[in-house]
Parts: structure tokens; C-alpha cells; sequence
């Protein structure tokens, strides 16, 4: 590799051709890993860019994070698992977490972290299936950055860089550090990206929407310096309010004096837009500084004042908005403290004589309702309240018309004594008015609410109706819940974002570009591989494996092996099984596995994985659990594994496989129409390709023909006879009942094993006979005759190719190899489209209770498309593991077949590619010597798969 | 990797395209983003970063010029943003500025210029002194040259010699007869003054600009007198890290020609040269505007070619504004400009006037930011200061030479 190479220059060439080459393959930097290192700062800085992706990419997956770094102090307070492993340094962390940022969200800094890891789609829709288990990052992935030199290294040689003229390289910088550096060191980044907002302007929103994530992780980091963040009013308005939300999250109790008097020049900016949305972040920093809660209050209720001068005219939409926006704010800080803002709420009932937004004087209204029973003025100016909102009832917008009744009806439920009678009066009043509405929405309102509070009523005694007592309460709670305060507090808003790594164009556009890729597993880059690496041919098959094996497993092979291997094992041996038969998970294993249709694995290596299955015993339960829910994921540590495994299998490569074990049960055999009952006199054959072989001779192929009677009289006599051999002996034709072992020893093998004729059919019923036929070409249709009732009926019988071969069990590595063996003018491939798995997905959808997953999906809609279409043996199926959930490239199907006429063996391989969701890409390759047949097969295949299911 | 370069005119017009990788992208993404910068407007024009239905798009606006770059995968945006920004630079150095006719009529060089710079979707020379190596700038004898030769080429045959050494910014082996090394301090400064008169805000963005005429292969090393005051810095890729890290001192070897070698920042300045008094007054359908600008400390140089600019707000008719010094104006789109030039000994610069608001309208509640720019010649606001440049391998004489200049960035008052 030219990444080998001394000179800077070339070293940036190198690593962009490694970037589009093979992200994956990040067991090739290990060699040169420190030398990388050193001459980064010397490469130029396009390359920088590029390179400095590599390395972090490269220390994760070789190391896994830092246990100093941001991204682990979060991981080890929700996980109790890393705590176990290293509690004395976990206390000290968490103490210094709190020192250093005592405000640091780690609830949020953990979404963010494992969305790098995972990529966001991933996590997210795992989270919501809430087995976030299935990710517990364990302390053997962490890596302390103060002992690990790799580590160390890349963090000295990427800090000059924060000094880069090029933006972009800063800010692949400023990300490793992000991700990798001790806490109290990233600071340092801050600085430089702070500077960066002074490039150009389209650089300055990128770079804004970084410093918008790492500020909600670590306010403090950026709390000092939030004079950066001011304002310039040429800037565009969606830096502007970038900056306003950066704004409200760093604001502390030190610098939210300053910052609140910038807030009030913004308010009076030309930009009306811009001056609502500063509005709403008074709000916001209200709500997380609650000091300042008083202030802010006064010069929302200023504000009002000053807006309503210009809202007397109402021309102008958008001061409407602040204003609805002020409202808004002020309702989010009461909400916070709801006694100590009682004067606030009068100075704003007071106000609704000037306040003629909609929208505002409805969240006024409402504040009155929800507040009603609050403090000692509020409840003695309802009365008043309520009779100016009943007078100007009619006058008012629908939305504030629906505050209305709402707020009287809440009222009404908490009122006593004397006001009682003057609130009902108000709110017959009102409903009768609202029931003659315009608004059809207003009209129900007042439906509903006119049952409500009779009941309240009825309960008080005031009310001569008499209900019987279970409705009454019943609508007693429905009143309650309808109309009960809603004062609970309001859970911390869901982190609904996606998050991507820092300088990514995913963060930017919020959503995976494609070719985004998550950080690479923690350690999933072991040192055998490395070594393993080495040789050609190995890296040749670990580029072949698209780098998205997880090498992890390769530390124990042989259980995983086992795992798959024993289905087919006990089908095919029909072993006892004696040492492992007290597990019930085993043996519905083997029912999975007991069609011989499909046999995972190579049953020669059985012997072999026997050894390690019985050493090996404990873990293997654990394996088989994971592989009965039909994922064999290994990501064990290497220091975990049993030491008593095999020597020869530490050293096999061997990929994430599944197995899909049931699909051939589902495996359903496409059937043609030979005759049908039209043309047949009512008798309508069938036949479809059998995956039987013949035990005549291999020349044959077995069809399962069906015969049914579809008309009402019995037909007698039917019999299938080749044509042409039928015009050569015609002196054996119609019951032509030959002795099948006669024909077992004679070389020539006739174009049809004549098959038992059916004497009679009775109406409707359904006979089945096995043809075995040997096709004289396997594209051409083979001519046939049928007889029934003496009547000769010439009928075509068209062959497929996908029958021609038999299954061919055999190992991955055999495959493999063979692969290797077959290349150039034996290999020919073609890509299609698949569709198939989108039905399946959608039914998935359906059924909640069955959370499979989509990868899984795939495999088995594809597997089974193959195999109820060709007579193939399905090898392996490698799965992609660095990739997000959503994305399907890099799964590859093998299956191995050898031709039945002369035993030559032909490999297929189909790469997927594309997003689970959509219609895939299918890359299909076909190896065998015999061109011609390989590439007939080749088309047959990529015609079948195209085809939409039959459902 | 980014797929293709589009160079659009102010009227939407595709004036250049140049596919990068075999995907070719469309011309009709322009049309699509043409569109939406109409319906949309300006907040659409500065959104750097695009998620068409088919590409991503990057994009700058340099004078009316929109650069959009498209990419289908996954790539760091800024270096798309920031490739663009070379790309804009270089060609406003060659050209001599940037507008839609210098473009059209040097097609030929842009694209060179693009052929050079980036290679199959990833940036690859983007250093403006080699460049010019490489591809001869346009000048007059060339056009002669070419129309009378008919050979249209200005690519130079030899490779710059920089590319095979170790050092790929600087030419190989110059010869001058004088030894010149030119280093100017080019100072922005940024300050927001907010509406009880406080400074908010006061940095100086500076640059240090070297301009090196040097025979051989000079090793110069410059240092500050007062390094300390500097906050930020960002360093052209010749300065060596680890002197400045150790003893900030900066070691390069220089490339040759004009350069931009280091930025810096210095925060939390404690004044203005100038002082900038905004009154307005509302009432009764009318604002009366009173702005006064002066000398706050005398800087000890002139400040020259002051402008004052602010935005009329939406909700005013007509305007009626006079100055006692320099000249108004009122542009489309309602930006008031106001011309000093120099403050004259004798008097303050004042503008008043009154500005008629809309007829429903009581009074103004939103007030113009007043954008302030002046020029000071001959000092750095900042007062950073150069100590010494020292050349390691000395030859026979060097002239050095220093400038400074202060502009001013961001310089905003609110009223």
C-alpha cells in the first residue's frame, strides 16, 4: 500500500484512495498507524481531511473510546455494567465530571454517543423496541487515553491542526478530540472552532451547527464564551437563530445578565422573525436558569405593553407573532412556578383588553382557567373576568371562543358558594351562544362541556336532577381528567434529533447521507487480524468480506461453527446427540434445520466441530440462544473466549453468518400449467421442478406432476409418453408400463422414464406422479404426448435450469476457494433488482409481536426466492455489521450447486446492496466452468429474482 | 467526492459546469435550485448546505456568482464549503475580480484553473502561487499571443518543480536580484455597540500578509513583541507547529510570492477609534433621526473613507435625510449610505432629517443597526506588533519591509 509511503504527499493521495476504496478495511493502517501519525501535520489538507477520518475510525475499532472522554462518562452512568468493571475509576470520573461541567447533560451526550457509534437510525428504532441491552458497551471496550499510546498520539498529532488555515481540517480535528480526548483537554478545541465562525458565511453555519450539538452535550465548555455568539445583524436569519439557540443553552447565572440585555436589542431588530424567535429564547433560559425568572417576566410583560401600541392596527402578521410568542414564554416560565407569578397573571388578564391576537388572548384565557384556584386575588376577579369574556363572547376568533368555555367550565368545576350561581349563569350563557356557532368544532365543544358539569352540580347538591350514582361519578372523573389541571411536569423533551458525527454532512442535512458511516465497534479490530492481515490472501478475502466481518468472532470460530453446524449435523447423521440432548433448545435447533433442503454448513467438518462443541459447552448455550432468535452476532472478547478452543480454528476468518434455518419450510415450489382443463377435456396437469434426484440416472430430472379432474365425469387412462420415442416404438405405446429396474442398467437413458399411468380420475381429485426427464437441451421445451381416454393430447414440457443442478453441501472456505478457482471467463455476473422483502417487511410491520429483523427479512425472502426457484444449496449468508440498521449493502448470499448432467460444481454469490426499505440491488454472480450453462443459469436466476412474489 | 462544479450568474444562468467523476450530474439540479431561490427567496441563497431530491449541493455566493458543488455521498461539508472559497479566491486573483462577464470571457483559464484544482471529485492544488506556475495568469500579451498564434493554451509544459519536492508550496530554486520580504498586518475590526452606548463587543480579526521575493530556499522566522495578547491563530500549511507551540515564533519556509500567512484574533479590545450617536425619536407618524460620528481616541493616524450604513426600516414612506459633512444616499432596497470620508478638523459630522413612517403607524418600534466602516492606514488597532523577522540562511542583503492596516469588519451600532 502506497499509505506505506515516506512522503507526505503521497500519504494524502493514498488516504483518499483508501476512503473510496475500502473504508472498512482498517486492519491495513495498523502497520503504518504511528507513522501516519507523525506526518499528518506535513500531509497536504484535503488529505488531512480524509486521513484524520481514517485514524479515528482506526483507533476506535482497534481500542475502543477513552474513559476520560466525554463520550464515557455518560456511557458508565447509565450503564451499571461498566461500572462493575472499574467502580474506583468510575467514582473518580463522575466526580470529575461534576466539577468540570456540573450542568453536562449526560442523558443527551449519551444519545449523541451512541448515535456516532451506531448511527442514529440504528439506535433510535432500537430504542423504541426498549432492548437497549443489546449494546452495552462493557469496560474492556475502553481504552484509557492517558495509558494508550495510540490514543495519545493521535490527539498530539491532530492538536497543530486545530490551527489549520482550512476549515474543514479544523474541524476534523476538533472531532476526533471530540470523540477521543480526555474531558478536560477538549477544551482546546474550543477556541479554534470558535474562530472558525469567522470564515465565510456558509462555512459559519456549518460550522454553527456543530457547536449547536456539542453545546447541548457541554454547555460549560462554551459558557465562557458567549460573547461569540452576538449577533451581527448582516448575518442570515438562520445563523441568527442558530446562534439564539446556542445562546439559550450556554447561558449560566453569571453571563445571563449580559446576554439578556443583547436579547433586548435583538427584540427591537427589523427582523421581526428573528425577534420572536428571541422571545422564545428568553424563554428557554428561563426555564433553565430559574433565577432570573422575575426579570424576564417584567420585560416579557414590558414587551406586551410596547407591542400592543402597534397591534391596535394589526397590520402586520408577524408582530403578532412575537406577541403570541411573549405569551407563550411567559405561560412556560409560570408554569415553572406557578404561585410566585400570580401578579403576573393579573397584569396580563388585565391586558386582554388590549391584546387582540387570537392566539395570545387565548393562552390568556387559558392561563386564567388553569390558574383559577390560585392565590387569594385571582379567584375574587374571576367573576369579573368571566362576565368580560361572556360579553364579548361573540365577537371573539374560534380559538379564543374554545379558551373561553374551556376555562368557565374548568372554573365552574372549582367553584364555591356564592360565585356558583353567577358562573352557571355565565356558562349557560355561553353555551347556549356557542351552540349556535358558526364553528361546527365550537358547536361540539359546548355539546361536550354541557354534560360535564352538571355533575359537578349534582354532587353539590344544587341540582334537582337526580342521576343514579356510578354515572355521576363516572362523569366526575371523565370531568376531572378532561379538565384537570395539567400543571404536571412537563417530561424533558424527548432528544428526538438524529445525531451524526461532528463535520459530517449527515448533521447537517439530519439525515444519513448515503456512504455514512457510524464509528466502527469499539475494538472490533483485534491484533490476530491484524497478523492474519498480513498475508496476501488473506487481505484478499477480507476485502472480499467488505471489511464488515466483525473480527471479533474470529476468536472462537469453532462455536459459532457448532452453532450453525449442528442442524445439519443431526439431519444428516441423525445422531442421538446424546452429550447435549437434555437441551430442549437443541433439538428445536435441529427441527429447524431438519430439511434437507437446506443444509447450513459442511457436514464433513461435523467431526471436527464436535471437538470444540463439547469442549466448549457453557458458551455455546448462550451462542445457540442468540442463534435460535436466528442472529449468530459474536463480539466476545478475545479474553473471554475459551481457552480450551482448537488451535486450528483460532486462526479461520469466518464472517457473521445467520442461519436461516426455517426458511425451508416455507419453501414452496413453483408449479407450471402443463395442460389446462380447457384444451384437456377438463383434466388440467400441473407439474413443478422437484428438488428430488433422480436415483436413475443423473441425466434425468425429476418433475412432480399433478393431474386433477376438473370436469364432472370420471377420466380413465392417462398416461405421459415422449413423442418422438412414442413415433420410434409404436408397438409400445399406450400402456407402455416398463419395469423401472430394467431401465436403471441400460446406458442409453430414454428422454422419459414412463410413468405409472393413472387408471381413472374421479371428478376432482388430484393425483401426483414423480416424471423423471431427461432434457435434451436445457433452454429447449421437450415435446410430449398425454393420453387420456385414447385421446392423444401434445403438450410442451419446459425445463428449467434451475433444476438441472443438484445441491452441493459444502463449507464457506471450500467456497471460497473453489471461488478463487474459477475466475475470469468461468465467473459471470449481473445485477437486478429484488422486491420481494418489501411485502415482508411491511407484514413484519403488522405483526409487533414478532420484532425480527430486517436484515433477516431480506435473507430469507431472498434465500427462499432462490431456493424454491433452483435446486441450490444455501452456503453461507454474510451479514454486514458496521452498517446502520436501514442500510442492506454488503449482506451476500452463497449458495453452491453442481450441474446434474456432468458434476461440474457452480458457485453462485449474490451481493445485496441498497436500504432495506427499497427495492434492492443485487449483484449476482455465477462461477462454473461450463460457460455456457453458468450464464443461462446466470439469467435464469436474475429473471426469477425480478419477478414480484407470488403472494 | 464532489461530482460537479456549477458557476451560476446572478440571473440564474448555468455559465459554467464541470463534471468532476464519471457520474455526470445533470444541468436540471440548477433548475431546481433556481427555482427554490426564487420561491424561496434569500433565506434559501444562504443555506450553505442543500439536500436536493437527487444531490447534495454546496454552496457560496461570492459576488452575485453562486459556486454550487454537488455530491451524492457522504463527504466533511466545510471541505466542499471551503474548496469553493479557494476555488472563488483563486479566480478573483487571476481575474482580477469576479463578475459574469470576466468569467465568460476567461473561460478558458477557469476551467484549466478547475482542472488543476480538483481531480476526480477531491481537491488537489489549491495553492494560488502554484497555480500560477502552472497556468499563466491572463494578461494582455497572452490575449495577443493567442489570437494571433491561435494557440489558446496558457498551460505551462513543465510541472511546477514544488510538486516533486518536500516542501509543495514553494517553487523551486527562484533567482531575484534583491532580496525583498514585505510583511503587512491587515486588521478587521469587529465591535457591536448596543443602544445605551456600551461597547458589547470589540475584536480584531488581523492577517498577516507576507509578500516574499527570496532566492534559494529562505528559512525565516518571525516573532512578536507582545505574542500574548493574541487569542486565536490559524497558520498557512508553512509554519512549523512546534515553534510556535514552544516559544511562539513563527519558523516557515516561505512559499513564493504573496501570501496569507497566519490569522489571529484578539479579543475583548477596550475601545473604538470612532464613536457613532444614534438618536432616534418617534412620534406622532414621524421619526427624527440624529446621528453623530467623531473621533473617540485618537488613534494618532487618519481615519479614512468613513461610510455609515443602515437599513431603513420596512414601515417608513420616504425619508428625508441631510448631512452637515459627506454625502447621502438612499439605495434601492431601502439602505441609507452615508459618505464622510475623513472627519474635518473644524466640525462634527452630524445627519438629521425625518423619516415619514406609514400612515397607520403611530410611532417606530424597531430601530436600524448603523453599520460603521472606516480605513486607518499605517497601524494595527489591535497593537500587535512585530519584533524581528530573521532569514536563517542569509544571503547577500534582504529588504525587509512592513505595513499595517485597520479596516473595519463587523462594526455595528444599534440604536
Amino acid at each position: 500500500m502506497l499509505l506505506n509511503d515516506r512522503s507526505p504527499a503521497v500519504v494524502g493521495a493514498a488516504a483518499a484512495a483508501f476512503a473510496s476504496v475500502c473504508p472498512y478495511n482498517l486492519s491495513l493502517v495498523g502497520r503504518n498507524y504511528r507513522k501516519l501519525c507523525e506526518i499528518l501535520p506535513d500531509v497536504e489538507e484535503w488529505g488531512q481531511i480524509v486521513l484524520i477520518g481514517i485514524l479515528l475510525r482506526y483507533v476506535i475499532a482497534r481500542h475502543g473510546l477513552v474513559k476520560e472522554s466525554i463520550m464515557y462518562s455518560l456511557q458508565c452512568t447509565e450503564s451499571s455494567h461498566s461500572a462493575k468493571d472499574g467502580s474506583d475509576v468510575d467514582s473518580g470520573l463522575v466526580k470529575e465530571s461534576t466539577d468540570l461541567s456540573g450542568t453536562c447533560d449526560s442523558e443527551f451526550v449519551n444519545t449523541v454517543s451512541r448515535c456516532y457509534m451506531e448511527g442514529p437510525d440504528e439506535y433510535l428504532s432500537r430504542s423504541s423496541y426498549a432492548n437497549r441491552e443489546s449494546f452495552e458497551l462493557n469496560g474492556a471496550q475502553f481504552t484509557s487515553g492517558k495509558s494508550n499510546d495510540d490514543v495519545k498520539i493521535l490527539l498530539y498529532s491532530t492538536s497543530p491542526l486545530l490551527w489549520s488555515n482550512n476549515s474543514a481540517v479544523v474541524l476534523a480535528a476538533a472531532g476526533v478530540h471530540w470523540v477521543m480526548a480526555p474531558k478536560e483537554d477538549v477544551k482546546r478545541i474550543i477556541k479554534p472552532i470558535l474562530y472558525l465562525l469567522r470564515s465565510s458565511n456558509a462555512s459559519k453555519y456549518v460550522v454553527l451547527r456543530n457547536i449547536q450539538v456539542f453545546a447541548k452535550a457541554m454547555p460549560s465548555l462554551f459558557a465562557p464564551y458567549f460573547e461569540d455568539f452576538f449577533i451581527f445583524s448582516s448575518e442570515s436569519y438562520q445563523i441568527k437563530a442558530l446562534k439564539l439557540e446556542i445562546l439559550s443553552y450556554i447561558a449560566t447565572d453569571s453571563s445571563i445578565s449580559s446576554i439578556f440585555k443583547e436579547f433586548q436589542d435583538y427584540i427591537r431588530d427589523p427582523d421581526r422573525r428573528f425577534a420572536a424567535d428571541t422571545v422564545a429564547a428568553i424563554g428557554l433560559c428561563v426555564q433553565r436558569l430559574p433565577k432570573m425568572a422575575h426579570i424576564c417576566v417584567d420585560g416579557l410583560l414590558a414587551l406586551t405593553r410596547q407591542e400592543f401600541v402597534t397591534e391596535d392596527f394589526g397590520f402586520e402578521d408577524q408582530e403578532a407573532g412575537i406577541l403570541t410568542q411573549v405569551i407563550m414564554s411567559i405561560k412556560s416560565i409560570i408554569k415553572q412556578d406557578p404561585p410566585s407569578h400570580e401578579k403576573v397573571i393579573i397584569q396580563l388578564v388585565r391586558r386582554l383588553d388590549s391584546v387582540k391576537v387570537p392566539a395570545a388572548r387565548a393562552m390568556i384565557i387559558w392561563m386564567v382557567g388553569e390558574y383559577s384556584s390560585l392565590g387569594e386575588i385571582i379567584p375574587r376577579m374571576l367573576t369579573t373576568v368571566l362576565k368580560y369574556l361572556a360579553w364579548g363572547f361573540p365577537s371573539e376568533a374560534p380559538e379564543t371562543k374554545l379558551q373561553i368555555l374551556n376555562t368557565v367550565c374548568k372554573v365552574l368545576e372549582g367553584a364555591t358558594g356564592d360565585d356558583l350561581w353567577t358562573f352557571k349563569k355565565i356558562f349557560s350563557y355561553l353555551i347556549e351562544l356557542a351552540e349556535c356557532d358558526l364553528n361546527y368544532d365550537l358547536r361540539d365543544r359546548a355539546r361536550l362541556l354541557k354534560k360535564l358539569p352538571s355533575c359537578n352540580l349534582v354532587s353539590l347538591g344544587l341540582e334537582e336532577e337526580t342521576n343514579d350514582l356510578p354515572e355521576n361519578d363516572l362523569l366526575h372523573i371523565v370531568a376531572e381528567c378532561i379538565l384537570g389541571r395539567q400543571t404536571r411536569k412537563v417530561k424533558p423533551e424527548s432528544f428526538s434529533y438524529r445525531y451524526y458525527l461532528p463535520g459530517s454532512l449527515s448533521q447537517i442535512v439530519l439525515h444519513a447521507a448515503p456512504g455514512y458511516e457510524p464509528l466502527p465497534k469499539p475494538c472490533s479490530l483485534l491484533l490476530d487480524d491484524l497478523n492474519v492481515a498480513e498475508g496476501t490472501s488473506e487481505m484478499k478475502r477480507a476485502a472480499d468480506y467488505s471489511g464488515t466481518d466483525d473480527y471479533g468472532s474470529s476468536s472462537d470460530p469453532s462455536d459459532e461453527e457448532s452453532a450453525s453446524d449442528y442442524g445439519s449435523q443431526r439431519s444428516v447423521t441423525e445422531s442421538s446427540g446424546s452429550d447435549r440432548g437434555d437441551d430442549s433448545e437443541f433439538t428445536s435447533e435441529g427441527n429447524y434445520n431438519a430439511d434437507p433442503l437446506i443444509q447450513i454448513s459442511d457436514i464433513g467438518n461435523a467431526s471436527e466441530n464436535q471437538n470444540g462443541v463439547s469442549q466448549s459447552s457453557p458458551a455455546n448455550l448462550g451462542e445457540l440462544m442468540s442463534n435460535k432468535a436466528l442472529e449468530s452476532w459474536l463480539d466476545e472478547q478475545p479474553g473471554s473466549s475459551n481457552p480450551g478452543l482448537p488451535k486450528q480454528s483460532q486462526v479461520r476468518i469466518s464472517s457473521a453468518r445467520i442461519s436461516v434455518g426455517d426458511v425451508g419450510k416455507r419453501v414452496k415450489q413453483k408449479s407450471y400449467s402443463l395442460l389446462d382443463p380447457a384444451s384437456g377435456n377438463g383434466l388440467k396437469v400441473d407439474y413443478s421442478f422437484s428438488s428430488e434426484i433422480s436415483s436413475i440416472s443423473r441425466l434425468l430430472v425429476c418433475i412432480e406432476v399433478f393431474f386433477k379432474n376438473c370436469s364432472s365425469e370420471i377420466i380413465s387412462e392417462i398416461t405421459l409418453v415422449d413423442e418422438e420415442s412414442n413415433r420410434a416404438f409404436d408397438s409400445a405405446d399406450k400402456t407402455a408400463v416398463v419395469n423401472e429396474s430394467s431401465l436403471t442398467s441400460s446406458d442409453d437413458v430414454p428422454t422419459l422414464v414412463p410413468m405409472e399411468s393413472i387408471v381413472s380420475l374421479e371428478p376432482g381429485q388430484t393425483t401426483r406422479r414423480i416424471l423423471q426427464v431427461r432434457f435434451h437441451h436445457h433452454l429447449l421445451p421437450l415435446k410430449l404426448a398425454l393420453y387420456c381416454d385414447g385421446k392423444k393430447l401434445p403438450i410442451k414440457l419446459r425445463p428449467d435450469i434451475g433444476y438441472f443442478v443438484k445441491p452441493l453441501p459444502m463449507d464457506v472456505e471450500v467456497f471460497i476457494d473453489k471461488e478463487s478457482r474459477l475466475p475470469g471467463m468461468f465467473e459471470y455476473a449481473r445485477s437486478c433488482t429484488f422486491t420481494d422483502h418489501i411485502v415482508e417487511l411491511n407484514k413484519e410491520n403488522g405483526d409487533s409481536l414478532l420484532v425480527k429483523d430486517k436484515f433477516l427479512a431480506i435473507c430469507e425472502s431472498l434465500a427462499l426466492k432462490m431456493l424454491s426457484n433452483a435446486n441450490l444449496c444455501l452456503v453461507s449468508v454474510d451479514m454486514p455489521i458496521a452498517t446502520n440498521l436501514d442500510d442492506a449493502s454488503g449482506l451476500r448470499l452463497r449458495f453452491s450447486s453442481e450441474i446434474l448432467s456432468s458434476s461440474i460444481p457452480c458457485l453462485i454469490t449474490i451481493g445485496v446492496e441498497g436500504k432495506c426499505t427499497d427495492p434492492l440491488n443485487l449483484s449476482i454472480k455465477v462461477n462454473c466452468e461450463e460457460t455456457v450453462f453458468g450464464l443461462n443459469l446466470l439469467n435464469r436466476i436474475a429473471n426469477f429474482l425480478v419477478e414480484p412474489a407470488l403472494s | 467526492m464532489l461530482q460537479c462544479i456549477f458557476l451560476l450568474s446572478d440571473s440564474g444562468e448555468v455559465m459554467l459546469e464541470k463534471q468532476l467523476t464519471g457520474h455526470r450530474v445533470d444541468r436540471s439540479i440548477c433548475d431546481w435550485f433556481w427555482d427554490h431561490v426564487i420561491s424561496q427567496g434569500d433565506s434559501f441563497k444562504s443555506q450553505p448546505v442543500i439536500a436536493s431530491p437527487t444531490h447534495y449541493l454546496f454552496q457560496v455566493v461570492r459576488e452575485g456568482i453562486t459556486f454550487l458543488a454537488c455530491t451524492q455521498v457522504e463527504m466533511p461539508p466545510l471541505m466542499g464549503i471551503e474548496f469553493l472559497c479557494r476555488v472563488s479566491d483563486v479566480l478573483s486573483d487571476y481575474l482580477g475580480g469576479l463578475n459574469e462577464d470576466v468569467i465568460k470571457d476567461n473561460f478558458v483559464i477557469v476551467y484549466e484553473l478547475l482542472d488543476e484544482m480538483i481531480d476526480n471529485g477531491f481537491p488537489l492544488t489549491t495553492e494560488a502561487n502554484i497555480l500560477r506556475e502552472m497556468i499563466a495568469p491572463p494578461n494582455i500579451v497572452s490575449k495577443v499571443l493567442s489570437v494571433v498564434t491561435g494557440n489558446s493554451s496558457n498551460v505551462s509544459d513543465t510541472l511546477p518543480g514544488a510538486t516533486g519536492s518536500c516542501i509543495p508550496w514553494r517553487a523551486a530554486e527562484p533567482k531575484y536580484a534583491n532580496n525583498e520580504v514585505y510583511v503587512d498586518l491587515v486588521e478587521e475590526m469587529d465591535a457591536v455597540i448596543n443602544r445605551d452606548g456600551a461597547l458589547v463587543k470589540c475584536e480584531v480579526y488581523g492577517e498577516v500578509r507576507v509578500n516574499s521575493h527570496l532566492s534559494g530556499l529562505p528559512d525565516l522566522t518571525l516573532s512578536f513583541a507582545n505574542p500574548s495578547i493574541l487569542d486565536d491563530v490559524r497558520f498557512h500549511p508553512c509554519v512549523r507547529f512546534r515553534p510556535w507551540e514552544s516559544h511562539q515564533v513563527l519558523s516557515f519556509v516561505p512559499p513564493d510570492g504573496e501570501f496569507k500567512l497566519m490569522s489571529y484574533r484578539i479579543k475583548k479590545l477596550k475601545s473604538t477609534p470612532l464613536y457613532v450617536k444614534p438618536q432616534l425619536t418617534s412620534d406622532a407618524g414621524k421619526c427624527r433621526v440624529n446621528v453623530l460620528v467623531g473621533i473617540r481616541n485618537d488613534p494618532g493616524k487618519t481615519i479614512d473613507s468613513i461610510t455609515l450604513e443602515f437599513q431603513l426600516p420596512p414601515c417608513i414612506l420616504s425619508a428625508d435625510l441631510n448631512s452637515n459633512h459627506g454625502t447621502v444616499n438612499i439605495l434601492g432596497n431601502k439602505i441609507c449610505s452615508w459618505t464622510i470620508g475623513r472627519i474635518p478638523k473644524d466640525k462634527t459630522p452630524s445627519l438629521s432629517g425625518t423619516l415619514l413612517l406609514e400612515t397607520e403607524l403611530e410611532r417606530l418600534h424597531v430601530f436600524p443597526t448603523f453599520r460603521v466602516g472606516f480605513r486607518i492606514m499605517g497601524l494595527a488597532l489591535s497593537g500587535l506588533q512585530i519584533d524581528k523577522l530573521d532569514l536563517k540562511t542569509a544571503p547577500s542583503r534582504l529588504y525587509k519591509g512592513f505595513r499595517a492596516l485597520t479596516r473595519a469588519g463587523e462594526f455595528e451600532v444599534r440604536s
